[in-house]
């Protein structure tokens, strides 16, 4: 059974106010910190590139474009529930409520990260809100598995949430996983971010069903497809979604058409994107601000203050990171066993 | 005498700075139309730079030297 | 002769520079111009040309029914490549990093490797894995690895990991022809990438035609008389360094084993033999591997042919860390080689 979640028309929402303000207030946080880091990237990979160069070295995998699906999908979360996420996992961390300056320190090699800045952008380890993410594709799920088994045997409402890219849908412990919650009947909810590209591939060129959604009906769980990149759409198909791995009901699949407004990495030419022209025309985030101050709900000067706070955090974690100690090498070896 | 350009590799950026990484075929010698004689760089992006008729190979920005797209980064004269 | 007579003259010995990503992608053009059979398989191999150069121009010549961008499916994508080499064609398949091989190595090790030994020797898997390998560049715990000792040890495939591009290309050539499966090891740091730190010693002559290097011979790339450091792949550049460094104060010998598997027992002997003294550079993890193997070599025939212990210089028994300072102690860098040289001359 599959459901494709209508387009919540514009101008005529049943969301709070309040909530909608949340919404793009997460994503405008999101974008801003992806802009910032991109800045710190380049800042002194000079001359031409040199990836292993710079506070922030190796390679960089960014959100913008993305923001929707975390903005939409945390806003139902806790801090109490799991979240897995993948290679590109600033946006989701930002959203789900990681602290920022230990993210931030972690990206910049850190020793006050997350990691001791042991394992950098692509490993975010954060168990305050049950966060982590790893850059196997399709590997993340079933971590999720296991984090909803055991919230389930402590008898809590607590779920998990695992989100992958539209590529991870074509390895194997995708579809293993979405079995084993189906069976097992897990508080989890499958989120895949279909973004059109894996790297270089097209969606067309991965994967033999329209949509991913429609391949929950396989393992016999509901299967949403959020089509336009809209927050408010994702917003409310993981309402459903959450409320019903939270009330017992099981697992589900959200597909949200989602768009990588920038390249794969940090670095990526794009060449072999065909859709590069019409990218940047499909920003969610001026559309998003348009359609709230066309209804008011962002008065005058509004969004402006949202961008400036932003910065503020954003910046401000940014100089944190860099005044942090670096880790000491004789440690290196450390943290291996516990 | 035929030059040898900074191909454009950046739309997006099109007076961005690049910088010639690899000459292939040193100053001096001969090369024919065609073939591969260097290797430039525009942030990530890297294009190779083929011969763009055959002679000996001029030299004008060393490996490591910076240059805009559209600059002379070498010439091929007449052998 | 003039410049341009000896130009002339070098061009028509039939060589230009190439890296060593260009030299692979040319090695496997030159194989796929004879023989139709020949495809690679793997992730944004296509249009994008490989993430680390080694399919580049491939697809603009043999088209997308050659060479061929997958889904991420690594254990149907290896798989397919096993069934259709047994099928008589030969595929050469890539994992996109070693660190990947974790999702599809029962194809790899429990079929590819095993199916000549269960079938008596009756059926042949004539295929090429390729994956890109190393660490240097902040890529991390699941991005930095190089792993060739885990694939050693395990019976059936060829391992070779070339160090240069004269290499490269002969050693890719050798295993598209093998009639059994080759993994074909390339550390990203020997590719030559425009977008890595700059490795001279990435960028060598080739010939313009096909040609082969054995796979099981190593080669010396330096002669020395007083110790001998046996390496492979991006350390071998490490090691030159080291040795070019310290001329004139000790004669270093570097051997590039070009292959772990077969591995060139006879010359690491024979180097051995004549310095007395060994160092071991190995960017995989310390124990159970590589480095071990080649100190048992000698171990094993005459341990009187050390004047003193060998040293191995090698990742510790450590995942790769992100941050720089971590991750530059970790690897096997040419200042950790130049105190093991230094310490095994003293001992």
């Amino acid at each position: 059974m599959t459901t494709t979640t209508p387009t919540v028309p514009q101008g005529t929402t049943s969301l709070e106010p309040g909530v909608r303000r949340g919404l793009y207030r997460t994503m405008v946080l999101i974008r801003t910190y992806e802009e910032a880091i991109r800045r710190e990237y380049y800042a002194d990979k000079g001359p031409g590139f040199d990836i292993g160069k710079g506070l922030v070295p190796g390679e960089m995998h960014l959100s913008a474009g993305q923001e929707p699906v975390a903005a939409g999908l945390c806003a139902h979360l806790t801090a109490d529930d799991a979240v897995t996420a993948t290679h590109r996992p600033h946006h989701l961390a930002i959203a789900h409520g990681v602290d920022m300056n230990a993210m931030t320190a972690e990206i910049f090699g850190r020793e006050t990260g997350l990691g001791r800045g042991r394992g950098g952008h692509m490993h975010l380890f954060d168990p305050a809100t049950h966060f982590s993410c790893s850059g196997i594709i399709a590997e993340g799920y079933p971590a999720a598995l296991g984090q909803a088994f055991a919230f389930q045997r402590k008898g809590s409402d607590r779920i998990a949430v695992a989100v992958t890219g539209e590529g991870a849908a074509n390895q194997g412990a995708f579809h293993e996983s979405l079995n084993l919650a189906a069976l097992w009947h897990l508080p989890v909810v499958f989120v895949v971010e279909d973004n059109d590209w894996g790297i270089s591939v097209p969606r067309s060129a991965s994967t033999s069903v329209p949509s991913n959604a429609d391949r929950a009906a396989a393992y016999g769980i509901p299967g949403i497809l959020v089509e336009d990149n809209a927050v408010e759409g994702v917003w409310s198909a993981a309402k459903d979604a959450i409320g019903r791995a939270r009330s017992g009901g099981g697992p589900s699949l959200i597909e949200v058409h989602t768009l990588r407004l920038w390249g794969h990495f940090e670095g990526d030419a794009q060449g072999y994107r065909t859709d590069l022209a019409g990218v940047e025309g499909r920003d969610p985030l001026p559309a998003y601000r348009a359609t709230l101050e066309a209804d008011g709900v962002l008065v005058p000067g509004a969004a402006d203050t949202i961008a400036r706070e932003a910065s503020e955090r954003v910046e401000s974690a940014i100089a944190a990171a860099k005044a942090a100690p670096l880790p000491d090498p004789a440690h290196a070896t450390d943290y291996v066993f516990a | 005498m035929t030059d040898l350009l900074f191909p454009p590799l950046s739309t997006q950026r099109p007076d961005a700075e690049g910088v010639v990484t690899r000459w292939f075929v040193p100053d001096g010698e001969h090369v024919t139309a065609g073939q591969l004689v260097a290797e430039v760089q525009v942030d990530k992006v890297d294009a190779e730079v083929d011969a763009p008729a055959d002679g000996l190979l001029r030299v004008v920005v060393a490996v490591d030297g910076i240059a805009h797209q559209g600059d002379v980064i070498g010439r091929v004269e007449p052998d | 002769m003039t410049t341009t007579q000896e130009s002339m003259a070098a061009a028509a010995h039939g060589t230009h520079r190439l890296t060593t990503a260009k030299a692979i992608a040319e090695g496997i053009a030159l194989e796929m111009r004879g023989d139709p059979s020949v495809v690679y398989l793997g992730e944004d191999v296509g249009a994008y040309g490989g993430i680390f150069g080694a399919t580049g121009g491939l697809l603009d010549e043999f088209g997308p029914t050659r060479i061929i961008d997958t889904p991420i499916s690594e254990t149907a994508f290896i798989g397919l490549g096993i069934g259709a080499a047994v099928e008589g064609m030969r595929p050469i398949v890539e994992v996109m990093f070693t660190d990947f091989m974790g999702v599809c190595l029962d194809q790899i090790y429990n079929h590819m490797a095993k199916i000549h030994y269960e079938s008596g020797g009756n059926v042949s898997v004539p295929m090429v894995i390729t994956m890109a390998a190393g660490g240097g560049y902040s890529d991390a715990e699941q991005h930095s690895q190089c792993l060739w000792g885990t694939l050693a040890h395990l019976p059936g495939m060829k391992v070779v990991a070339p160090s240069n591009p004269y290499d490269a290309k002969g050693l890719m050539i050798s295993a598209i022809r093998d009639e059994g499966p080759v993994v074909f090891v390339f550390h990203k740091g020997v590719m030559g990438l425009a977008w890595m730190a700059r490795n001279d010693r990435a960028v060598s002559d080739v010939p313009d035609e096909a040609y082969t290097v054995p796979i099981g011979k190593a080669a010396v790339a330096r002669e020395g008389t007083d110790v001998t450091v046996v390496t492979i792949s991006r350390s071998v550049h490490h090691a030159l360094d080291v040795a070019e460094k310290l001329d004139g104060e000790a004669s270093v010998e570097v051997l590039d084993l070009r292959s772990l598997v077969p591995l060139d027992r006879t010359a690491i002997l024979a180097s051995v033999a004549k310095t007395g003294r060994l160092v071991v550079v190995d960017e995989d993890y310390h124990s159970f591997g590589m480095s071990g193997e080649v100190v048992a070599t000698v171990v094993d025939v005459d341990p009187k042919l050390l004047h003193a212990p060998a040293i191995r210089v090698a990742n510790p028994d450590t995942p790769v860390p992100y941050a720089r300072t971590l991750e530059q102690t970790i690897l096997p860098m040419p200042e950790r080689i130049e105190a093991a040289v230094r310490r095994v001359l003293a001992g």
